[in-house]
């Protein structure tokens, strides 16, 4: 890692971090606030989520990640009996990528022994050992009839600004498909289909890729300020792939479209129809080559989501924006509020 | 397949209470149009053996026990069905609890029964409507088909909680389609009719067999309206028997 050159940012304030949906703070589920960045004017507004409609024009393209979240936190039991949770981050089909942790706050990372064989959702599977570039993740056996599994035993991870279990359904957009996200792609989490239809009625129009997401914490504040890089898998199709290419503005909603987008993109800004695993990095200094503009949450300045708003956002009006959304008391994670960047 | 037609080939269906009477009948018509097909049902046995039978015609089938009451059996329903074919783009809300047997009124009704068939009947294909319909909207395409009964529109003693509940499926399907208007989404409240099946001979043991219909011939109904997408009936109480099959 390149050291940052950028003065610290002032800490986030423990009260702006969103601990319940809004849906279940007495809001509408697109009820939350949207911060407006306009790139061009450097200008910052203050708005409604639900008046997005208002910032876009006919002919933008919102590209909207489909994945569904699965409740990829998993208890299991170790040999002595020691029960403990796995957190699921990459599903290859042999060999599953997850962290260990205790079942209870502050959910401390637990070190495994390679070779112990663990009784998971009433399975066993044996650990294989640490991955090498990510010592906190652990290698094991791919659970048979895993995503059954995880299914009927596993609940939605939970960091520990959401006190109480919130029942998953909530962490699901109102358009997830295909399973497959260790964590809810948020910023999408706010749509409703009456804002999405009303969009759709002002000539904006919607396309969807999919990307699996892994785990946005290790619960190591050490390793987690490297921004550990691991693989997503990622699928473009045809008909996303063109409406990218032929759309006069392309928005994401939320970096993991932008991470599959980018990936996707040729040098020449044409996307493919590509899916496989992905491991782009972006921050600042990446060339943007699919995506025009992004909406997404707020998220932790320490967080590799900061890296890649550095691609969208110069540090002057990066830090003007986090301060200004700090000062207006926008709430912050995947149940906080929103920012669109034109 | 056999020669004939097959009018559902590539699409993907989604049939709750599919191990018995209506919900076997359409996993099996659905199967013999080239339906991929996603079953759900409480019994594990009963429905590993529709499974065989449709697997049989040729048909890729999933095969799902869940009960419907339970938010988490719902979660994995849709997603295992998601996970294995990517998509529904139809949907039959058809498993039904008809309550305690024999039917009581209403002023001696078990409030705990009561709650239960409001929850199998409506709660549940709300919820799993609301699971599986972000999809049909995204790709702008998509059936949702609710089985209803008269009962919805005609007091019978002893038929409290079902007809209540058959009203509100038939209230939600009028409410869903005014807000699915112009999407290329339809929804239908379909009433079989009286049929030969458990469920009718619980409800009413001593009915004559041979004037109730055949849960294979109410099916081609079901067929019907799902294939022709006559846009008079979208959002409309339509009875099987009024279909051609």
């Amino acid at each position: 890692m390149v050291a940052s050159p950028v003065r610290p940012l002032p800490a986030l304030p423990a009260e702006l971090r969103a601990n319940l949906p809004a849906e279940l703070r007495g809001l509408r589920r697109d009820g939350v606030r949207l911060m407006v960045i306009d790139r061009a004017a450097q200008s910052i507004r203050h708005a409604r989520f639900a008046e997005l409609a208002s910032f876009l024009r006919t002919g933008d393209l919102l590209v909207i990640n489909r994945s569904r979240t699965v409740p990829a936190a998993v208890p299991a039991h170790r040999e002595g009996g020691e029960l403990v949770q796995l957190r699921l981050c990459v599903r290859h089909a042999e060999e599953w990528h997850v962290l260990c942790v205790e079942p209870d706050p502050p959910h401390r990372n637990v070190a495994l022994r390679e070779g112990e064989r663990l009784q998971v959702a009433g399975v066993e599977t044996v650990v294989r050992g640490r991955r090498a570039d990510l010592l906190l993740l652990w290698r094991i056996d791919a659970l048979s009839d895993g995503l059954e599994r995880m299914l009927r035993s596993g609940e939605a991870i939970r960091y520990s600004y959401v006190p109480q279990p919130v029942p998953l359904s909530h962490y699901q957009t109102v358009y997830a498909n295909e399973p497959g996200s260790a964590e809810t792609p948020s910023a999408g989490r706010s749509f409703s289909w009456e804002l999405l239809l009303e969009l759709r009625r002002h000539g904006i129009q919607l396309a969807d890729i999919v990307l699996h997401t892994g785990l946005s914490s290790l619960q190591d504040d050490a390793v987690d300020a490297e921004h550990p890089l691991f693989e997503e898998w990622f699928a473009v199709d045809a008909t996303t792939a063109e409406a990218v290419n032929r759309a006069p503005r392309v928005i994401a909603v939320g970096t993991t479209v932008v991470r599959a987008l980018e990936t996707a993109a040729g040098r020449d800004g044409q996307v493919g129809v590509v899916e496989g695993w992905t491991r782009l990095r972006l921050e600042a200094g990446s060339p943007l080559r699919a995506v025009d503009g992004l909406l997404t949450g707020f998220h932790e300045p320490q967080a590799s989501h900061f890296d890649l708003l550095r691609a969208f956002l110069d540090e002057p009006l990066l830090e003007r924006a986090y301060r200004e959304a700090v000062a207006a008391r926008y709430l912050w994670h995947e149940f906080g509020d929103l920012c669109l960047i034109l | 397949m056999s020669g004939s037609t097959t009018r559902l080939e590539g699409k993907v269906a989604l049939v709750t209470g599919a191990s018995r009477g209506l919900g076997r009948a359409l996993a099996v018509a659905f199967a013999r149009e080239g339906a991929a097909l996603a079953l759900c049902a409480r019994g594990a046995s009963a429905l590993g053996e529709v499974a065989r039978a449709v697997a049989a015609l040729g048909a890729d089938v999933l095969a799902i026990p869940a009960d419907v009451r339970s938010s988490r059996d719902l979660e994995r329903l849709v997603a295992l069905t998601l996970d294995r074919f990517h998509r529904v783009d139809i949907l039959i809300n058809n498993a039904s609890e008809l309550g305690p047997i024999p039917l009581p009124y209403l002023a001696d009704y078990p409030p705990p029964a009561f709650d239960d068939v409001l929850q199998v009947n409506v709660t549940a294909p709300f919820r799993l409507t609301q699971a599986v319909i972000g999809g049909m909207l995204l790709r702008r395409h998509g059936v949702v088909v609710n089985v209803t009964s008269d009962a919805a529109v005609t007091g019978y003693a002893g038929w409290g909680a079902y007809a209540v509940s058959k009203a509100a499926l038939e209230g939600l399907t009028r409410t869903w389609t005014a807000e699915l208007e112009g999407t290329g989404v339809r929804m239908y409240a379909v009433d079989p009719g009286d049929m030969d099946t458990d469920m009718h001979r619980a409800a009413i043991p001593d009915a004559d067999p041979s004037e109730l219909a055949r849960p294979d011939d109410v099916a081609r109904a079901f067929i019907q309206l799902v294939t022709a997408a006559d846009p008079a009936l979208v959002g409309q109480r339509v009875e099987a028997a009024a279909l051609g099959r």
